[in-house]
C-alpha cells in the first residue's frame, strides 16, 4: 500500500483521525517513523501529522516549564527556560537527529533509546495528553506499551531547585553520539548535605527508562562521598532487569552500572 | 605528526622514490570533500525498477513450499524471482581460482542455512510496493537444528549445515578436514620445555559497516549488453561471479565501479550484481538492488569469528621452544573468504618470533550463522591478538618484562619460518625498541643492543625435522555436490573430535603429556605425496603448479 500523509491543525483533529484507523502512525520529528517507512513497515499505511502551535511551544508555569511535544532537540539546547535540560538533548544523535527528532517522540522511543525520558522521569515531569489530565510520567511510561496511543500535547517538568541537583550522564562506546549503553538521570535534592527526596532512573536498562527506587532508598539520608553512596552502589541494580541488545549484554550492564552510577553522585568528570 | 626514524636501515632505501615516506593526497579527496565522488546510486535511469528480498527468519529451515500468488497480483509488481530461475544457483568466490566448491546458492531452494538467506526475490516500480509484496509471500518452513558454536558444529551429530560440506569443515588440499601446519617436533619440545602455557583466545564477527550499503544498478545496454553500476570493491571478481551466476558471457555485462562508499573487505565477494542483472534479464527495464541498513548489518558478511587454543612451551630464560595451535575460524553457513583467510592465516603463524617447533590445525567451520568474509588484516587480525596476548601470558608466567620476552623471541633476517620462507625485513626487534622508548617502558642494555640485521640465519635457517602425520583425512571432495558416490577406496572417517583442554591461570608446573594422537587411517596416502592443484603463495594468493 502506498504510504499516505495526512496533516491537521489542531491536535484534536489529529487525534480524532489517529483515534478511527488502526494503520495510522502520529509523526512527531518522524527519526523513528520515515526509519520504519524507509524499511518497508507493514503496520501502518497511514502518517498522521498536526501543525498545532502549542505543540511547538515552551513555555513557563509557575516552578515548571511546559514543554511541547513537538519541540525539537535542537529547540531545548536553544532555549533558557530548559536550560537544565541542555545536556540531555545534547547527546541525542547527531546534529541531523536534534534538528528533527523531538521531547514527544522520544516519550515512545524503545531501548536503547529514550534518554530524554530517563531525564523526565527522575525530574518527576507529567505527560499531557490532548484533551486529558497531566498524568505523572512513570505511570505513563508503565502504560505506554498497552494502552492505545493517544497524542502526546506537552509535559511539564518542574524546574529543578537546584541546578546541580540535577545530574545526568549517557554512556556510549562511539563518542559522542553513539546509542546508550545506559544512561542515568538523577535528581538529588539535599538538606544540609544530606541526600532528602532523591530521584533516580536509568534508560536503556530495560525495556523502558526505569526508576532505580532501590538506590533513591539507599541514599536518602546519606552525604554524596564514598563512604555514603556506599550502600546505593550495591543497590545499583536491584530490582532492575537490563536486556541483552547488540550494545551490551544484560551481565555487561549490571557490571558498568555502579561503575556509572559512582561517578555520576560523586560528580567525577568521565 | 608522523616520525621517520630514518636512521634505520639506511643503507636499505632508496631516498629518491617520488611517494614513498612523502605526504601525498589522496585522488579521490578533492571529490569527497565537495561532495561530488560519483557513487553508484548516483546513475539515474528511466524507468528503474526496485528488487528487494524475502529472507530466512530461521537460523536453519527446509523449504517445505513458497506460494507467491498474492504477492505476484500486488500493485506494481513486475516479476517474482525464484531459485529456479537462477541459471547457475550455486557460488563461491575462490571456485572462480579453482580453490573450493560452489556451495552457496543465490536463492534459497531446499533450505536456508542462516538468518537473512535470501529466498525469493521481488522486482516492483517501487521500494515500497516490492516491501509490500515480499509480505504477502507465504513460506512454509520446516525448521530445523542449527549450530552456532564452531566446536559443536564439529561434535558427531551437530547439524549439517551445508550440503557441499556435510561434516561442516571445509576440504583442504582436496583431502584434509583442516589446514594444517607442521615444523619441527611439537609434542617433543614440550615434553623438555620448562613451562607449558595454554590459552583459550576467541574474536567475534566484526560488521566492516560502510557508510554505503552494497547495491548495484543493471540497465539494458545496446547490442545486447548489461551495463551494472556496482558499488563492488573488486570488479573482475565481480564480474566473474555474474558471469558464472548468470552463465552470460562476461564481454555481455558492461561493469561500471568506482568510488566505493567504504568497503573494508565486505564488498569483495559482492552478490548482488547478478540479482541486479537477473532483474533486468526477466524485466527487460533498469533494475536496483540496494541493502537497507538492517540487511547490511545482518547479511552483510562481516569478518569471522575466530576461536584459538595455543599450548606454548617455554624454557626458564623465555626462549619458546615450541608453539603448537588450533584454530577455529567460523565460516557461517558458506565459504565465502574464510577458507582462504585461514591460508593466509596459517602463513603467518607462529607469529613474528622465531621458534623451532610450531604445529597448527586449523579448521573452516560451518555454523549457522552470516556467512564470513575479508575485513582488513584478513586471517591475521585475530591470531595476532591470540599470539600477543598469549605472549603476555607467558611473560607473565616465566616472571619476565614482556617485551624483553618478545625480543628475545624475535625473528632476525635470515630466520626460518615455519612456512619455509627465509625472514627479511624483519624489524620487530627495532619496533619493539621504539615502542619500549617511547612508552618509557626499561628494557635491559643486551635487548638495546639488539638488531635484526644481526644473529639470524645460520643454524637458525634450517628446516628442522619435522614429523608429519595424516589425522584428520576429510571425505574426498571433488565436484558438485559428489558426496553421494561411494567414499574412495581407504577412505576412513576422521577420528573423532577431542576439543583441546583450557585450565585457566594459575596452573602448576607439571610435566607436559601429549594430547592423545589418533591412528593415522588405514591405507592413507603416504605422507610423503603432496597434494596436487592448487597452491597458496603467502603473497600473491594462488598458484597453479
Ligand atoms: C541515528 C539515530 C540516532 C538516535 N540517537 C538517539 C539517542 O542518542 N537517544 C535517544 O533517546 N534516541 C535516539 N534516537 C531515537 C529518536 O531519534 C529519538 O528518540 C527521538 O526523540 C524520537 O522523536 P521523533 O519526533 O523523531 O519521533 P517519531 O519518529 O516522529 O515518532 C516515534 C514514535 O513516537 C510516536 N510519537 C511521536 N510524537 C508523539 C506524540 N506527540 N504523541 C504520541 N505519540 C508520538 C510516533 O507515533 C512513533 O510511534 C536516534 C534515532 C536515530 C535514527
Amino acid at each position: 500500500m502506498p504510504v499516505s500523509v495526512r496533516t491537521f491543525q489542531g491536535a484534536e483533529e489529529a487525534e480524532r483521525a489517529l483515534a478511527a484507523s488502526r494503520t495510522a502512525r502520529y509523526f512527531g520529528g518522524g527519526t523513528l517513523v520515515m526509519r520504519a517507512v524507509n524499511a518497508g513497515d507493514q503496520a501502518f499505511d497511514t502518517i498522521v501529522r498536526a501543525t498545532d502551535p502549542r505543540l511547538r511551544q515552551i513555555q513557563m508555569q509557575g516552578d515548571s516549564v511546559v514543554i511541547g511535544a513537538g519541540v525539537t532537540m535542537a529547540q531545548i539546547i536553544a532555549s533558557r527556560d530548559a536550560v537544565f535540560l541542555a545536556p540531555v538533548a545534547k547527546v541525542i544523535g547527531g546534529p541531523a537527529i536534534r534538528t528533527v527528532a523531538t521531547v514527544g517522540g522520544n516519550l515512545f522511543a524503545a531501548s536503547p533509546y529514550g534518554d530524554f525520558a530517563a531525564a523526565l522521569l527522575a525530574l518527576d515531569a507529567k505527560v499531557v495528553p490532548v484533551g486529558g489530565t497531566p498524568v505523572p510520567i512513570g505511570d505513563f511510561l508503565d502504560a505506554r506499551d498497552r494502552e492505545p496511543r493517544r497524542i502526546v500535547l506537552s509535559v511539564i517538568v518542574p524546574r529543578p531547585r537546584d541546578s546541580r541537583a540535577f545530574r545526568f550522564v549517557k554512556v556510549s562506546r562511539v563518542k559522542p553520539k553513539g546509542v546508550a549503553v545506559l544512561s542515568i538521570a538523577a535528581l538529588l535534592p539535599t538538606n544540609g548535605g544530606r541526600v532528602s527526596g532523591a530521584r533516580v532512573a536509568y534508560g536503556a536498562m530495560g525495556g523502558r527508562p526505569v526508576r532505580a527506587l532501590a538506590v533513591e532508598q539507599a541514599l536518602e539520608g546519606h552525604t554524596l562521598d564514598e563512604q555514603g553512596i556506599a550502600p546505593a552502589l550495591s543497590a545499583a541494580t536491584e530490582g532492575i532487569n537490563p536486556q541483552t541488545d547488540a550494545l551490551a549484554s544484560e551481565w555487561y550492564r549490571r557490571q558498568v552500572a555502579p561503575v556509572h552510577l559512582k561517578r555520576l553522585l560523586l560528580d567525577q568528570r568521565r | 605528526m608522523i616520525e621517520f626514524r630514518k636512521e634505520y636501515f639506511a643503507d636499505e632505501r632508496d631516498d629518491t622514490l617520488n611517494e614513498i615516506g612523502k605526504p601525498t593526497q589522496r585522488q579521490d579527496m578533492l571529490g569527497h570533500v565537495t561532495g561530488r565522488s560519483p557513487f553508484f546510486d548516483d546513475h539515474l535511469f528511466d524507468g528503474l525498477l526496485h528488487l528487494k528480498c524475502l529472507r530466512s527468519p530461521h537460523h536453519h529451515a527446509r523449504i517445505r513450499s513458497v506460494d507467491t500468488s498474492e504477492a505476484e497480483r500486488m500493485p506494481g509488481v513486475r516479476r517474482i524471482i525464484r531459485a529456479r530461475d537462477v541459471p547457475h544457483n550455486l557460488n563461491t568466490l575462490l571456485s572462480l581460482m579453482g580453490f573450493g566448491l560452489d556451495d552457496e546458492p543465490m536463492l534459497a531452494d531446499k533450505k536456508v542455512a542462516y538468518v537473512g538467506e535470501p529466498v525469493v526475490a521481488v522486482v516492483a516500480e517501487s521500494e515500497r510496493q516490492a516491501y509490500d509484496a515480499i509480505a504477502k509471500i507465504r513460506v512454509d518452513y520446516d525448521v530445523l537444528p542449527h549450530v552456532l558454536d564452531v566446536e559443536e558444529a564439529l561434535k558427531p551429530g551437530a547439524p549439517s549445515v551445508n550440503p557441499t560440506y556435510p561434516a561442516n569443515t571445509f576440504t583442504y588440499h582436496e583431502k584434509y578436514d583442516h589446514q594444517k601446519l607442521r615444523f619441527g617436533d611439537v609434542e617433543a619440545a614440550l615434553r623438555q620445555a620448562d613451562h607449558v602455557v595454554e590459552g583459550r583466545y576467541q574474536m567475534s564477527p566484526i560488521e566492516q559497516a560502510p557508510t554505503e550499503t552494497c547495491g548495484a544498478i543493471a540497465a539494458p545496454e545496446t547490442n545486447n549488453r548489461y551495463v551494472v553500476y556496482t558499488s563492488t570493491q573488486a570488479l573482475f571478481f565481480s564480474l566473474g561471479t555474474a558471469a558464472k551466476i548468470l552463465k552470460l558471457s562476461s564481454n555481455r555485462m558492461h561493469f561500471i565501479g568506482g568510488t566505493v562508499g567504504g568497503g573494508f573487505g565486505g564488498k569483495v565477494d559482492s552478490i548482488h550484481e547478478p540479482m541486479a542483472i537477473l532483474g533486468c534479464m526477466l524485466t527487460g527495464r533498469p533494475v536496483k538492488f540496494i541493502w537497507n541498513r538492517e540487511e547490511e548489518m545482518q547479511v552483510g558478511a562481516p569478518r569471522g569469528a575466530e576461536r584459538w587454543y595455543i599450548t606454548d612451551g617455554v624454557m626458564n630464560d623465555g626462549r619458546i621452544v615450541a608453539r603448537k595451535f588450533t584454530g577455529y575460524f567460523d565460516s557461517g553457513a558458506y565459504t565465502r573468504l574464510s577458507s582462504y583467510a585461514i591460508i593466509k592465516s596459517v602463513g603467518h603463524l607462529p607469529g613474528p618470533y622465531t621458534i623451532p617447533n610450531v604445529s597448527a590445525d586449523v579448521y573452516c567451520v560451518f555454523t549457522n550463522r552470516t556467512p564470513a568474509t575479508a575485513m582488513r588484516g584478513f586471517g591475521i587480525t585475530g591470531v595476532d591478538f591470540a599470539i600477543e596476548t598469549h605472549m603476555d601470558k607467558v611473560a607473565h608466567r616465566v616472571k619476565m618484562n614482556p617485551i624483553e620476552l618478545r625480543l628475545k623471541n624475535a625473528y632476525l633476517d635470515g630466520d626460518m619460518k615455519a612456512h619455509r620462507r627465509l625472514a627479511k625485513n624483519t624489524a620487530l626487534v627495532e619496533c619493539c625498541q621504539v615502542v619500549a622508548e617511547k612508552a618509557k617502558w626499561s628494557i635491559g642494555p643486551e635487548y638495546r643492543a639488539m638488531s635484526s640485521l644481526k644473529g639470524g640465519g645460520g643454524e637458525r635457517a634450517a628446516i628442522p625435522h619435522t614429523i608429519i602425520d595424516n589425522r584428520g583425512l576429510a571425505r574426498p571432495a571433488s565436484g558438485l555436490g559428489s558426496y553421494q558416490s561411494p567414499p574412495a577406496p581407504g577412505y576412513t572417517p576422521a577420528p573423532a573430535y577431542t576439543p583441546p583442554s583450557y585450565s585457566p591461570e594459575p596452573q602448576p608446573v607439571r610435566p607436559y603429556e601429549p594430547a592423545q594422537a589418533a591412528p593415522p587411517p588405514a591405507a592413507a596416502s603416504p605422507t610423503t605425496t603432496r597434494p596436487a592443484g592448487n597452491r597458496f603463495s603467502s603473497i600473491s594468493g594462488l598458484r597453479r603448479r
